[in-house]
């Protein structure tokens, strides 16, 4: 299983699914703090039954990690897009996407360095 | 007497190959890198249904205990696979019913997130182990990244009421607390998942 394209496609996908479940959720006439907000747990909340889903195939911390924090992000802008008027759902679906690659690259990386030989280094106090 | 949490271990004996098998695809490599370091007599600690088996060197000699009966009668098919010999027991962690200075190594996976006491299990750890002997672990700690940390505690809530799985200790510092000396910390996933190798002087 090559998880350097799978771990993308699972951070698009459940992007996508947080957008729409969090669009369909909250109500469009709130004020855009309280509304961000609530689109922020509401998203991590979803995030917290997607990792239910999809641990035992992709991995239990590779899957929570991610998408908690896409969760609360695309939440979030979910949220405050709602209070700006009318959006079109799709374009809030392809915004969860783009978030949910974008986070799946940065954990990426983060990772990487993570397994440097300079992090792993005896010395090291990190 | 099955105490409450044998009792949880059996319940999820049926499933728990299949909650763990996302891991075991990711973790093969770095846990079979750890585990070249074993040699002589062996304990492993916490077998569960011995999913690690299949990433140990062949040839060794294993005793391998756990706390549910139901979960070493799953181990059994794939201890009795392994190129070497492991011997199955029922025991718990914080009372090894071995003497002093029994084991070359020892060698746990995924464990010092359940263990009620994880302090008092790894001194019972360094007793049996030689002097000269190797800890080996394969575990997951609490990160040092405030937003890693804060999803791990949060999900930490649900783990422990559900089958008593800590996502927030800090087992290499439980490790110093015993009294080893941590030789290798190298991770495995982000600063979350940890092949650590320890001594016992």
């Amino acid at each position: 299983m090559n998880f350097k394209i799978i771990d993308p496609l699972i951070g698009a996908g459940s992007g996508a699914a947080i957008a729409t479940l969090v669009y369909f959720i909250l109500p469009g006439d709130w004020n855009m703090i309280p509304c961000m907000i609530a689109g922020g747990l509401s998203g991590m909340g979803i995030a917290f039954f997607l990792t239910l889903l999809l641990m035992p195939f992709f991995g239990a911390f590779e899957v929570m990690i991610p998408l908690h924090i896409i969760g609360m992000i695309t939440g979030m802008m979910v949220g405050m897009a709602l209070t700006l008027g009318s959006t079109p759902t799709f374009c809030l679906t392809t915004l969860g996407g783009l978030t949910g690659i974008t986070v799946a690259i940065i954990i990426y990386f983060s990772n990487k360095k993570h397994l440097s030989p300079m992090r792993n280094s005896p010395t090291n106090p990190l | 007497m099955a105490t409450s949490s044998t009792k949880g271990y059996d319940r999820v004996a049926n499933v728990f190959d299949f909650l763990r098998g996302g891991d075991m695809k990711r973790w093969c490599a770095p846990q079979t890198r750890l585990f070249e370091n074993m040699n002589g007599k062996v304990l492993y600690v916490g077998a569960g249904t011995g999913q690690e088996i299949v990433n140990f060197p062949p040839g060794l000699n294993i005793t391998a205990i756990d706390l549910s009966l139901k979960m070493l009668e799953k181990a059994r098919p794939r201890a009795e696979a392994y190129n070497g010999k492991i011997n199955l027991e029922i025991m718990d962690a914080h009372r090894l019913a071995f003497p002093d200075n029994s084991f070359d190594t020892v060698v746990t996976v995924c464990v010092f997130c359940t263990v009620t006491d994880p302090v008092h299990g790894l001194e019972e750890i360094k007793r049996v182990l030689k002097p000269d002997g190797k800890l080996l672990m394969f575990e997951h700690v609490m990160s040092r990244n405030p937003l890693y940390g804060l999803i791990l505690k949060m999900m930490s809530l649900f783990t422990v009421a559900l089958e008593g799985t800590h996502l927030d200790r800090n087992t290499v510092s439980n490790i110093r607390k015993a009294g080893f000396a941590v030789e290798k910390e190298q991770n495995a996933y982000l600063d979350i998942v940890k092949a650590i190798t320890a001594n016992p002087n």
